[in-house]
């Protein structure tokens, strides 16, 4: 039993595990939390450019995460194999920016959105899309360090759109980035500023079987 | 120290009756059933679960149980899915003894691992709870009542056999440690106090994870702050609530401010969790971790609520043995 507490504790111990990709520091979610950080220790006398404050960060992360690797090495089989594994990074911060996907098909007149994220009008394979852990998958895929998993749900769904969609040409996958709307700017009726990102399209004709000739 | 050695020794030898762990183990076993067949009646298996082979988006690295079984596949990942569907019922039900309820939750607990973890990627915090809830129940073992081996044994639905105490103190040690390290981590400048508290607001903006648009909240941003500081201080606060725990047992007892904690860290965290349930839509989360409120609650305050079972508490602390059930 206190083998057990001890290993559980050690692994759950707050750690920057999965937070060493810089390429995730740029997204401006992560920028405005080293920002405001930054005035933070600024306030209190402690003054960094931010080339020195990130620096500093990545590397006070990079030996935390070294010493964490070492003491929880040896108890490593048993958390794995008795589901005993911790990581509860659970909405440790909002997401300023988040991200919505839409699937459109073109042909002859156009693009024609299908789906896009929480819409009640565009709702191809919602059911498989909105399902709990696909939405928790789409969350990931908007993020750099998940690029390779975009580009394969972007194939998968070229895949099934030449069959769902036989006019359809093309499929358009893409993410609309929008920053969150304070409440100020809720309450005044300004409109959300949104962006589309990681646009991905492919034609449609090499996926669908040949027919046969009789 | 020999005394608190002693008072601790005194504290795992505590025997009591099974009631709050067999709730903690049904409601364990719907949840395993529930996430499951979620994304087999949306039809996203394949989708989800599925390598890039057999018509999944990608290629899966697969858990270490699907290595081991020889690499991803349809049937494979299929056998686990219904395995996990099986194993999640029997749990619930509470079937076999000392040897065969361990044999048939570890089972459980290994093919609902092996198929979730072989897309890490379409998963989340409920997988791990959901795991580490079930190693618990191995290590519990039969909890002797609202099970169909106490009705095949006793002929009736409840029993006061009485079982170990310490695996419901791990589950209650879990779930601090749960909370107080996701609490601990919630290092942005919305979630701490001197920041502007809109970690709340925010996150209820959040597309992914809103069953409905939020924006009705802007009115009552100052209710979201104050609901940002509750949470993480409730969060932060886990240790209190284990000391509470322990005081309600007869432990702690000149720390008599400790006393309102533990029914108030169950409130708000109810209160919490079902406000989560409503606005929010985080899949099996909700209900995983309701679960493991079960087990703050003591035995005798179940059997006094739900009206079954002796409802007695044990009158010292320690090692007092459980009263035998009346004549």
């Amino acid at each position: 039993m206190l083998l057990h507490v001890i290993a559980i504790t050690t692994l759950a111990f707050p750690a920057p595990a999965g937070g060493l990709d810089r390429r995730t520091w740029r997204e401006p979610t992560v920028q405005g939390e080293l920002q405001g950080w930054r005035e933070l220790l600024a306030s209190v006398g402690w003054e960094m450019d931010q080339k020195t404050f990130e620096d500093g960060l990545y590397d006070l992360a990079s030996r935390t995460m070294a010493v964490r690797e070492a003491a929880i090495a040896p108890m490593k089989p048993y958390l794995m194999y008795c589901g005993a594994w911790q990581s509860w990074r659970m909405f440790v911060a909002p997401h300023m920016n988040p991200a919505r996907l839409q699937v459109a098909v073109g042909d002859e007149d156009g693009w024609h959105v299908v789906f896009e994220e929480r819409s009640d009008e565009y709702t191809w394979r919602r059911y498989m899309f909105e399902q709990d852990r696909m939405r928790s998958a789409i969350f990931r895929y908007s993020w750099p360090n998940y690029r390779s998993g975009y580009h394969d749900l972007a194939e998968w769904i070229a895949r099934q759109a030449a069959v769902d969609f036989p006019d359809a040409t093309r499929v358009r996958v893409r993410f609309h980035k929008v920053e969150t709307r304070s409440p100020e700017a809720v309450l005044a009726g300004e409109e959300a500023d949104g962006k589309w990102v990681q646009s991905w399209e492919r034609t449609l004709a090499e996926l669908r079987t040949p027919e046969v000739a009789p | 120290m020999t005394r608190a050695w002693a008072a601790f020794v005194a504290l795992l030898d505590r025997k009591e009756s099974g009631t709050a762990m067999a709730i903690v183990r049904v409601v364990l076993g719907a949840c395993v059933l529930r996430t499951v067949l979620a994304v087999w009646w949306a039809g996203a298996v394949p989708l989800v679960w599925y390598d890039i082979a057999d018509g999944g988006h990608r290629a899966l690295p697969g858990s270490y149980l699907i290595r081991w079984l020889g690499g991803p596949s349809a049937a494979l990942t299929d056998a686990l899915l219904w395995g996990s569907v099986i194993g999640g019922s029997l749990v619930a039900a509470g079937v076999g003894g000392v040897v065969g309820s361990r044999v048939i939750t570890f089972a459980t607990l290994q093919v609902f691992q092996g198929l979730v973890d072989s897309n890490g990627q379409a998963g989340g915090s409920y997988d791990l709870l959901i795991n580490n809830m079930l190693w618990l129940q191995v290590l519990m073992g039969p909890t002797g009542t609202l099970s169909l081996e106490c009705r095949l044994r006793t002929g009736r639905w409840t029993s006061d056999t009485p079982v170990a105490f310490w695996p419901r103190l791990l589950v209650v040690y879990q779930a601090v440690l749960m909370y107080t390290t996701t609490g601990l981590q919630k290092l942005s400048i919305h979630w701490i106090p001197g920041g502007d508290l809109a970690a709340l607001y925010y996150i209820l903006q959040q597309p992914t994870w809103q069953h409905f648009d939020h924006t009705w909240i802007a009115p009552y941003y100052r209710l979201t702050q104050l609901g940002t500081l509750v949470t993480w201080l409730w969060e932060v606060g886990g240790p209190l609530w284990l000391a509470s725990f322990l005081r309600s047992l007869g432990y702690l007892q000149r720390w008599t401010w400790l006393w309102p904690v533990r029914p108030l860290f169950i409130a708000v965290g109810l209160f919490f969790h079902l406000c989560v349930a409503m606005l929010m839509d985080i899949g099996p989360f909700t209900w995983a971790s309701l679960s493991v409120y079960a087990a703050f609650v003591h035995p005798w305050e179940w059997e006094r609520a739900l009206g079954v079972g002796a409802g007695v508490a044990p009158v010292t602390r320690g090692s007092a043995p459980h009263p035998a059930p009346p004549p």
